[in-house]
């Protein structure tokens, strides 16, 4: 497409709203009708800011100020004051994310962290010479409207986010969570809105499509079904690259060349930034929902990786919300010239502010030495992959941007990175009241154990995970199935990264685990956070990656935040978060927030999410050959039950089978946990771990069954012998309880005394016990405090159950 | 290379599963519309519909359907007549879903190039569509609502349901 084809941008400065006279009622509807998402207290800056200069903003000006300072880019909730009322104190939080990831990250001060919060992906080290971009972000709004496309591009824009990490890291990973309604809902849907079942099956194709044609594995993740997702699915896209150290740091430096690279710009994508800060409602935006090219990206991600082994750009990032607009602005701080005659165009009627602020996929931003540039566009046009050179960065201070030889924006930077107001938000959180628990009726153990290993938040996951190639690149050293028949639930995968590395010598790998539970978050979200933190941590610790070298990811759910009660409850989970970083010295390296995620329901009524934190860890096998697997590996050998378990039922799924209210949300204690972790990890890093599997949704129960169906090896447990608090006096309260920071462990007999000496002098605070053994008949016997059987049930009758319920309510 | 320039034009080709292949698309569209309440469908079969433009002939259409689009082994192909003959009325239904002009068509970007790459002239687009070929009792509006709920997103796709030839 070239230039002449584009009609007079002399449109844009014609098109310009005038806002100068506007009364505040005036600008809301202005900012409705262009989906602008500006409050009264920014509009009044605007306002002020163009009456000082004595013009009218450009419409171009308009859409820039709009998309660069919405939730999706600045993060306002997380990084303004919150004036927080719990009980009859109040306080205030000058920035949310300073005082709580910030700060957790900085006390904790680990020098194995390259780059935290800074660029468009955590990095940590990985060896001496390489390093690993972390991130994970969330398409919830778009894959609400179009499942397959706004997952799909959800990978494809998180993927571009750790290519465009320092100077572009090789994405080896890809992760993805999911959080939606019941696929069999049975209940009225509002006019528009997709059935959760149609919704899973489209996000789980666009997951699949994207990552199986950009050729990366996507071997770990999640699934979460509760009906209130049911109008707001959570759809978490996460990706690892490996990035030489050296390739950590980048510079933008004046008189750099802007280059677009990748796709061309189109009307698709539109307003994506400020639609994500609004409620979903029927009037969204259709153009702000896109359907991915991978090819087109992978084109990219070749022509980019090699341009950056010749060094022949100074600095990259990735076109994401806010198009051009939001990466020529990150890149170039100290002020950018930029002409869009250049960038190449789907259609040619587009306004400049269109083109400015398109949101179109698979496009990148580098800042190129002019010296560098032909080489540079040699390397892209060997790949098939357009280059543009869209202006220069320079040193004014300003963003210029003109069409044609027309001014479009003519912004100072400071202004539009500095100048959003800090409004003040009210929150308030009111701690629950201890509440027993109550209500539901008693049911046999063995019919709950029934019940909940076909749970959907605890069944197979196998109709997901086989639709993914978790194989891609050779270097999946611990899939997500395993056991004997390849098909069981695995706690973390192990990846060994030799086809990036080329380092066939080098046996390090690396893990990446999740955590997730909304329904401790219903009961206390300042213990959910901790818990799912512990979760994530104790999944990497299953499958041998070192708990001490793990660093977090914090993705942040929440419903709207004009909400005080709910910003209150937001508050208390970024607190939890904080602690628990700080627990267990991991620091966070990276992470986004998602708000406003809340729609009107069939009666017209709001239906928020449930506040839900998603944390995602990663940290360093040390030797992925010595990586465990969950299943049982043989008959006679001994289990062995790291961690205390207590009376913490509060939100647990065994609650939730019964019916039941209340009770105590699990409680972490990090430094204890921490010290078990550690221990456990010494021993598989010695070889004396055969099987290690976490205690979550279901308790011990269901981990012996998981393990037991696995490996086709019964188990035998003795609940007398678990370490408790001791006023439990219920067989059911020791099976079901979801106590955290507990592994169970298969050790043989011959290293029980090596495995055992590991735990030393911490063996007491970790509370390591030998709880039962492993048998040779698949069927778990369980051992109750009086000595009677408690149950014995056929693993098989449990595999069956736990099996045929995706695929049963998914039809 | 000498490329001979064509006059625009328009090519439709339908390529799909040759009969005595079983479908597992159309199986899994069946199971998806018979769950949105359209249980007297009795069989689906799914096909894909290429719409070519631009300076390039039939014939160098039908090579690039040949060595590209069609699996000689498994698929068939046929070139769309610009006007469908008249259905017969015995229950035989044609959903087409095309994605929307304004959103982008990965597939048919994609074959653009590769019909390019193959030295054929350059179309100026490909718009590639998801056919379904229903066979069962029903009546246009009940399958359009279907159609809509689990094979097309009004959002980002035009579905056409029609009547058909079996």
């Amino acid at each position: 497409m070239n230039a002449s084809a584009v009609k007079d941008p002399a449109a844009a400065a014609a098109e310009a709203p005038g806002i100068l006279d506007k009364s505040v009622k005036e600008l809301r509807a202005l900012g409705d009708a262009r989906h602008l998402s500006l409050n009264d207290a920014e509009w009044a800056v605007i306002q002020g800011h163009f009456k000082g200069l004595k013009r009218e903003p450009t419409l171009a000006e308009l859409e820039t100020l709009a998309q660069t300072w919405s939730e999706h880019c600045k993060h306002k909730t997380f990084t303004s004051p919150i004036r927080l009322t719990e009980g009859k104190k109040t306080r205030v939080i000058k920035n949310l994310f300073q005082e709580t990831i910030v700060a957790a990250t900085q006390a904790v001060k680990k020098p194995w962290c390259l780059s935290v919060f800074d660029d468009n992906a955590g990095v940590v080290a990985f060896g001496k010479k390489w390093a690993l971009a972390f991130k994970a972000e969330t398409h919830n709004h778009p894959s609400a409207l179009e499942p397959y496309g706004g997952s799909e591009t959800g990978v494809g824009g998180v993927v571009r986010d750790v290519l465009g990490c320092g100077l572009g890291a090789k994405p080896v990973l890809n992760t993805d969570v999911f959080c939606f309604g019941r696929p069999d809902y049975k209940g009225p849907l509002p006019e528009g809105a997709h059935h959760p079942n149609r919704t899973m099956r489209g996000v789980v194709a666009g997951v699949r499509d994207y990552g199986n044609r950009m050729g990366i594995p996507t071997a770990g993740g999640g699934l979460w079904f509760d009906d209130d997702y049911r109008l707001n699915p959570l759809v978490f896209c996460g990706t690892v690259g490996l990035i030489p150290q050296w390739a950590v740091d980048k510079e933008v430096k004046p008189g750099d060349f802007i280059v677009a690279v990748g796709g061309k710009t189109g009307r698709d994508g539109l307003h994506g930034a400020t639609f994500s800060s609004a409620n979903l409602g029927e009037d969204a935006p259709t153009s702000a929902v896109q359907i991915g090219h991978a090819i087109a990206e992978k084109r990219v991600l070749d022509a980019l990786l090699r341009a950056r082994e010749r060094k022949l750009y100074r600095s990259v990032t990735d076109c994401g919300a806010g198009g051009f607009s939001s990466a020529v602005g990150e890149l170039g701080a100290a002020g950018a010239r930029v002409s869009l005659e250049n960038a190449p165009l789907k259609v040619s009627d587009l306004d400049s502010w269109e083109i400015w602020l398109s949101e179109s996929q698979e496009r990148m931003v580098l800042a190129v030495p002019p010296k560098n540039l032909k080489a540079l566009q040699a390397v892209f046009a060997a790949e098939g992959c357009e280059t543009a050179v869209l202006g220069e960065f320079t040193k004014t201070g300003r963003l210029v941007v003109e069409h044609r030889g027309r001014p479009v924006v003519d912004l100072d930077m400071q202004f539009l990175h500095k100048g959003l107001p800090r409004v003040e938000r009210e929150a308030v959180w009111n701690a629950p009241a201890p509440a027993k628990p109550s209500g539901g009726a008693e049911k046999k153990a063995s019919l709950v154990l029934r019940e909940a290993v076909a749970d959907l938040n605890v069944c197979s996951r196998e109709w997901v995970i086989r639709q993914y190639d978790h194989e891609v690149q050779g270097g999946t050293v611990i899939k997500p199935l395993q056991g004997v028949r390849h098909d069981g639930p695995g706690d973390a995968c192990v990846i060994w990264p030799q086809a990036a590395t080329g380092d066939m010598d080098d046996h390090m790998g690396f893990s990446v685990a999740h955590g997730l539970n909304p329904d401790y978050g219903r009961l206390d979200p300042y213990w959910m956070a901790m818990a799912v933190v512990d979760e994530a941590l104790r999944n990497l610790t299953c499958v041998g990656a070192d708990p001490s070298r793990a660093a977090l990811l914090d993705n942040f759910c929440w419903a709207s935040p004009a909400d005080p009660k709910q910003l209150g409850a937001l508050v208390r989970a970024a607190e939890g978060c904080r602690d628990a970083a700080k627990g267990f010295g991991a620091p966070f390296i990276s992470g986004k927030d998602s708000l406003y995620n809340q729609s009107k329901d069939e009666k017209g009524r709001e239906l928020p999410i449930p506040g839900t934190l998603l944390i995602s860890a990663i940290s360093t096998v040390p030797d992925a050959r010595k990586a465990v697997t969950m299943d049982f590996k043989g008959p006679g050998n001994a289990l062995y039950l790291i961690g205390r378990t207590n009376d913490e039922l509060g939100g647990s799924l065994y609650h939730k089978i019964l019916g039941r209210s209340g009770g105590e949300v699990p409680k972490v204690s990090p430094a204890c946990a921490l010290e078990g972790f550690k221990s456990l990890h010494a021993a598989i890093n010695r070889g004396l771990v055969l099987s290690a599997h976490d205690l979550s949704e279901g308790g011990l129960a269901v981990t012996a069954v998981e393990m037991g169906f696995s490996g086709e090896f019964g188990c035998l447990i003795d609940l007398d012998e678990m370490a408790r608090d001791p006023r439990i006096y219920s067989n059911e309260t020791l099976l079901f309880s979801e106590s955290p920071s507990r592994i169970l462990v298969e050790v043989s007999p011959e290293s029980e005394s090596a495995f055992l000496r590991h735990f030393g002098k911490g063996a007491k605070a970790a509370a390591v016990r030998r709880v039962g053994q492993t048998t040779a008949n698949p069927i778990l016997k369980v051992v109750g405090l009086d000595g009677s059987v408690v149950m014995e049930e056929p693993l098989r009758e449990l595999k069956e159950a736990w099996q045929k319920t995706l695929p049963a309510v998914l039809g | 290379m000498n490329v001979r320039v064509q006059p625009t034009s328009t090519h439709n080709i339908e390529v799909r599963l040759r009969p005595e292949h079983s479908d597992a698309e159309g199986a899994a569209a069946l199971a998806l519309l018979v769950a949105q309440g359209m249980p007297s469908l009795r069989e689906a079969r799914v096909s894909r519909v290429y719409e070519v433009k631009g300076p390039i002939s039939a014939g160098q259409v039908l090579q690039a359907t040949k060595d590209l689009l069609c699996d000689a082994v498994t698929q068939e192909y046929r070139v769309l007549a610009p006007v469908n003959p008249p259905a017969n009325g015995m229950n035989f239904w044609r959903v087409e879903v095309w994605l929307k002009p304004t959103v982008t068509d990965p597939v048919g970007e994609t074959v653009r190039d590769a019909i390019a790459d193959m030295g054929l002239p350059r179309p100026d687009s490909v718009r590639c569509a998801m056919v379904y070929r229903l066979c069962g009792r029903s009546n246009k509006p009940q399958l359009e609502k279907a159609v809509s709920k689990c094979l097309a997103n009004p959002l980002i796709h035009r579905a056409v349901v029609t009547e058909a030839q079996p």
